[in-house]
């Protein structure tokens, strides 16, 4: 039978619901030191003075350790802007400062607490309005020294970290042609990942080599990063990686690892460390916040003849990734409607914020809002139904998306109209009360970047893949590479295992993002399995003295077609092989190549093209208190197209997940900024919804199967969250007859708005 | 600090009389316990009520409803005599904390700790609540009003337990509700909790009104200025008195300018003519 579209159990399932399953946080060794981070108070200022005295007095306090001590060159992903401890000035409150050396980890946080930091305080810019107001402070006075990966040029100029600019030129002409133009400011907030195990490190150091064990979503990177830091080559770190306790983007990056991998060196002893919960909040790399302006030219009869959109995001302190996901905007208008010829400039820009980052759908959810609520705008503006409106504007196959991609198979985003209607249809809401209804529709991609798989057969008849894949949480590991395995070699699930990550011991692997795991990592499973199926056959035909192409492999059994009782097992032809050639394995690499594109599109493009796409439509149905202004999502829908659906429980738990995160982006999360520092300091004060503020989302698994993919599969985890903030928004504004803008969509603001209704 | 958990009122009183201000009663723990995560200050003595048996009781002697301090919020948000007798308290019930905190928390600890956010407390204030106190110089009687002192702070002395709360029975021809709006459905305290008791005469006038509310800078308090608007005028007249009362409850919430008062403000004329249009329309149907 096969594995695929069942939904076997998950291999960490019993482990994870017993208590038994060892996540980093759990992590400990004898002999280990803890160490804590001594950050900045200020958002901004200078550093007048250390002082460790109070510190040092801390019972069980070893050392202080400040930036006189360690690496003096600036680090990044993108661009080498960040200093392993502050020296002369502090960016953003949490920065750190100083690093706490420990015999407990109670001594090492109350050390951390007592550094005495004195800073001159100046005035920070703590909006990227000011950022870019004219004789703006510069929030680094130095970036023209910093260096950018690859000498890429981004368009830094000042407190603009990097700059997008698409520009055909031709807006102008369209703008005169007009007969409407429609115009909206769309403003969100950060978002905070909120997983629950903070970040941790575990280093130890022997034999001139660092070992970081560490629940991390991109080992690799990790690697990479650790090394760039102290200044030694990649080959001298070797992360081992165990369970993650929730991720969603927020540990891509190196965190506390570099700072324990350099203590574990000074002291010889294992070093851990590990946020706070207070830590967690402050210098999480946030979704950054935004404000994304769209102008739209109209015709009468609907067409859309251009469209100009002029993009601010928060980069905070430092860059981080924040220059690649500047290029994003440039996937989104255009693709799923067509918005005629298109000018799109984004800029990101430094702030005295924590530095934002990475989290699940990097941008999506806050350009389709954009995208979204301006489309209700023009139809509004057109007095036209916005779901036919949204029909007759859809992109269609063969357009060119903004960079000059084409979009191959954007008519199923079509049918995902055609598939929600026939399950909730529209425009069903009850006369006189204040409901609503809402959609938002995107195009995702599935993340390129590489991975390497080697698959063994075992000489029990198992498998084994060896991969530095992470399984953070979607269950793209536990379950869906299983399968993939377990599919191509004729075997049940249960028989695959699957490593967890080392860097030592496994090929480069792009870690847990952008839902690649079951499709780049699946496709290298698949081609590998290839290789050991042909050793198999090749073995079992000597075995069985039958042709190759007459043999038969199911359940672990080989057998002559036709013939059962001429069979050996999996694990016979596998001892059988290991010792007469040797043992059977094959290893397989895959990226997915970029797409065919224009790549003078635009300058300051670092993503390129939007491989694997994928195709959503979210519908929202709600109903606002006009009294208290409270929205209750009633009805909530999603169409996702997957290419083949390998486990189908997986994907409606990651659908359910992602509405869930963005509901609580569109209504009750709150990462507000004050003068730089973050308001909300607790998850009491920030909101996240509750089990009784979600509906049960109802999910259409639409299948597409991509040819690329293994057995079809495209990416599926990342996406769901995207369009929900949009969709809601939109329900919102139908049911109180009054633009929603601006998230989150808190009761004073929706009493506002209904006041302004009035 | 010492843990001591006693099985009957007396030898609560005991240990209350030995430790005195430096002891702490626990009974669900949902208030106390937390406070302990947050950095306050441990107590020389923990004296754990929990187990006592004689706390537990809800009874109805004599026309008064008699509640032990250690009923949870659970059995009060699920006893059919508290549904009948008094749903403000039912409903507040129901809307504390979630249900794990509904479970263990009771309604002596709500009183006590006396937070300006604890919903039970408009429903009892609306319910004329008197508490039973014990010490080891006796009882005494005090009315809920006069036990709230200011947010976090009451009449109770270091040396006496709440032994139980009595309360007046909704009667004929009266209704009463509660109502609370939260920043999210659950696990999260009331930025406003509204309770109101309407009892009119067979001729249809308003011949008792009260209303209280909870949430804002001060102890869960009556509104005297709303309930004086309503007092004899008639039931079917929702336009007049109602819209005054309505104004009134704006009023109430006071000065403050922080985001939740203003929000507060916004939100409680509304919020009461929800609640007295259900009370009202109760009534109507009784009196139809």
């Amino acid at each position: 039978m096969s594995a695929l579209g069942t939904s076997p159990d998950r291999s960490d399932a019993d482990a994870k619901l017993r208590g038994q399953a060892v996540f980093g946080a759990d992590l400990s060794r004898t002999g280990m030191l803890w160490a804590s981070l001594a950050r900045s108070p200020a958002a901004a200022g200078q550093i007048r003075a250390i002082d460790p005295i109070p510190a040092l007095r801390v019972d069980g306090v070893l050392e202080i350790v400040t930036a006189a001590d360690v690496p003096d060159w600036r680090t990044g992903v993108i661009v080498s802007d960040t200093p392993m401890l502050a020296a002369d000035y502090v960016a953003y409150e949490g920065e750190p400062v100083a690093i706490v050396v420990a015999e407990s980890r109670a001594a090492a946080e109350a050390g951390a607490r007592s550094v005495a930091i004195d800073i001159e305080p100046v005035e920070p810019v703590s909006t990227p309005e000011q950022a870019l107001a004219p004789g703006s402070r510069l929030v680094h006075p130095d970036w023209n020294r910093f260096a950018v990966a690859g000498g890429a040029d981004i368009g830094r100029n000042g407190n603009v970290v990097a700059e997008v600019i698409h520009d055909p030129g031709d807006l102008d002409e369209a703008f005169a042609a007009a007969d409407f133009v429609v115009e909206g400011t769309y403003r969100t907030p950060r978002q905070y990942q909120a997983h629950l195990e903070p970040k941790m490190a575990l280093a130890t150091y022997e034999s001139g080599r660092f070992t970081i064990e560490v629940s991390h979503q991109y080992p690799f990177r990790l690697r990479d990063r650790v090394a760039q830091i102290l200044g030694v080559a990649p080959s001298a770190v070797r992360v081992v990686g165990h369970h993650i306790g929730g991720g969603f983007g927020s540990k891509l990056d190196v965190s506390l690892e570099a700072f324990a991998a350099l203590l574990a060196q000074r002291y010889r002893r294992p070093v851990r460390m590990q946020h706070t919960a207070l830590e967690e909040r402050l210098v999480a790399p946030c979704r950054a916040n935004a404000i994304t302006a769209v102008r739209s030219a109209v015709r009468r009869d609907g067409t859309i003849l251009a469209t100009d959109v002029e993009i601010v995001s928060d980069s905070g302190a430092y860059a981080n990734n924040g220059p690649a996901l500047s290029s994003i905007p440039m996937f989104v208008f255009g693709s799923i409607y067509r918005v005629g010829t298109a000018r799109i400039r984004t800029r990101n820009v430094y702030t005295n914020t924590a530095p934002t980052g990475a989290y699940r759908g990097v941008n999506g959810p806050w350009l389709v809002f954009a995208n979204e609520r301006h489309m209700d705008a023009v139809a509004d503006t057109l007095g036209r139904d916005r779901r036919e409106f949204r029909l007759a504007s859809l992109a269609q196959d063969g357009d060119l998306m903004r960079n000059g991609q084409p979009l191959e198979q954007v008519s199923i985003l079509r049918e995902a109209f055609e598939r929600v209607n026939e399950l909730a249809g529209w425009r069903d809401a009850g006369a006189g009360e204040l409901r609503g209804v809402g959609q938002a529709a995107a195009v995702w991609l599935t993340n390129p970047m590489p991975g390497h798989a080697t698959v063994k057969l075992n000489e029990d008849g198992t498998a084994t893949v060896i991969t530095s894949a992470t399984e953070n949480g979607s269950g793209a590991v536990a379950t869906g590479l299983r399968q993939i395995a377990a599919e191509a070699l004729g075997m049940a699930t249960e028989r695959v295992t699957v490593t967890m990550p080392d860097t030592d011991a496994t090929g480069y692997d792009a870690g847990s993002q952008g839902s690649r795991t079951t499709h780049v990592v699946g496709r290298a499973i698949a081609d590998a399995s290839v290789e050991v199926r042909s050793h198999v056959l090749e073995r079992a035909s000597q075995m069985l003295e039958a042709a190759a192409e007459d043999l038969v492999i199911t359940d672990g059994v080989v057998s002559v077609a036709g013939v059962p009782t001429a069979s050996v097992t999996l694990g016979q032809i596998a001892q059988a092989a290991t010792w007469s050639e040797g043992p059977i394995a094959a290893g397989a690499s895959y990226v997915t190549p970029t797409p065919p594109h224009d790549p003078m599109c635009a300058t300051g493009m670092l993503i390129k093209g939007w491989p694997t796409p994928t195709y959503h439509l979210h519908q929202a149905e709600v109903s606002v208190d006009p009294v208290t202004g409270q929205v209750t999502v009633d009805r909530y829908v999603v169409c996702q197209e997957v290419g083949r659906a390998i486990h189908p429980d997986a994907i409606t738990g990651q659908i359910q997940g992602g509405v869930a995160q963005g509901l609580g982006f569109a209504l009750s999360e709150r990462v507000d900024l004050d003068h730089g520092r973050y308001v909300q300091r607790n998850f009491k004060a920030h909101g996240l919804p509750l089990a009784a503020d979600v509906p049960k989302v109802e999910a259409i698994v639409m299948e597409h199967a991509d040819p690329a993919g293994p057995f079809g599969a495209k990416g599926a985890a990342e996406p769901p969250v995207v369009p929900v903030a949009a969709a809601i928004a939109n329900a919102v504004a139908d049911a109180i007859g009054a633009p929603v803008d601006s998230l989150p969509i808190t009761p004073e603001a929706v009493l506002d708005a209904l006041e302004r209704a009035q | 600090m010492q843990y001591c958990r006693v099985s009957s009122v007396a030898e609560a009183v005991d240990e209350l009389t030995r430790w005195g201000a430096e002891g702490r009663v626990l009974a669900g723990g949902t208030d106390v316990m937390p406070r302990f995560l947050q950095g306050e200050q441990v107590p020389a003595a923990l004296i754990d009520i929990g187990g006592i048996e004689g706390l537990q009781g809800i009874s109805e002697v004599g026309g008064v409803t008699s509640i032990g301090a250690l009923v949870t919020m659970r059995r009060l948000a699920t006893a059919s005599l508290i549904a009948l007798r008094h749903p403000a308290l039912s409903q507040a019930a129901a809307a504390v904390g979630a249900w794990q905190t509904q479970t263990v928390a009771t309604l002596g600890g709500n009183i006590c700790s006396a937070a300006s956010t604890a919903d039970t407390l408009p429903a009892l204030l609306v319910a004329g609540a008197q508490l039973t106190l014990v010490s080891k110089s006796g009882r005494r009687r005090i009315g809920l009003e006069e036990f709230l002192e200011g947010p976090g702070t009451t009449a109770l002395r270091p040396t006496e337990l709440l032994r139980a709360v009595e309360l007046e029975p909704l009667g004929e021809r009266s209704a009463e509700g509660y109502l609370k709006v939260a920043r999210r459905s659950s696990m999260d305290v009331a930025v406003v909790g509204l309770a109101l008791r309407l009892h009119v005469s067979p001729s249809g006038v308003i011949d008792g009104v009260r209303i209280a509310m909870c949430g804002g800078d001060r102890s869960a308090h009556r509104v005297p200025a709303a309930e004086s608007v309503l007092l004899g005028t008639q039931l079917s007249d929702e336009s007049g008195a109602f819209t005054e009362a309505r104004a009134a409850l704006a009023d109430a919430v006071g000065p403050g300018d922080s985001v939740e008062s203003q929000y507060r403000r916004r939100v409680l004329p509304g919020l009461f003519g929800r609640l007295a249009g259900r009370c009202s329309a109760e009534i109507s149907g009784v009196v139809a």
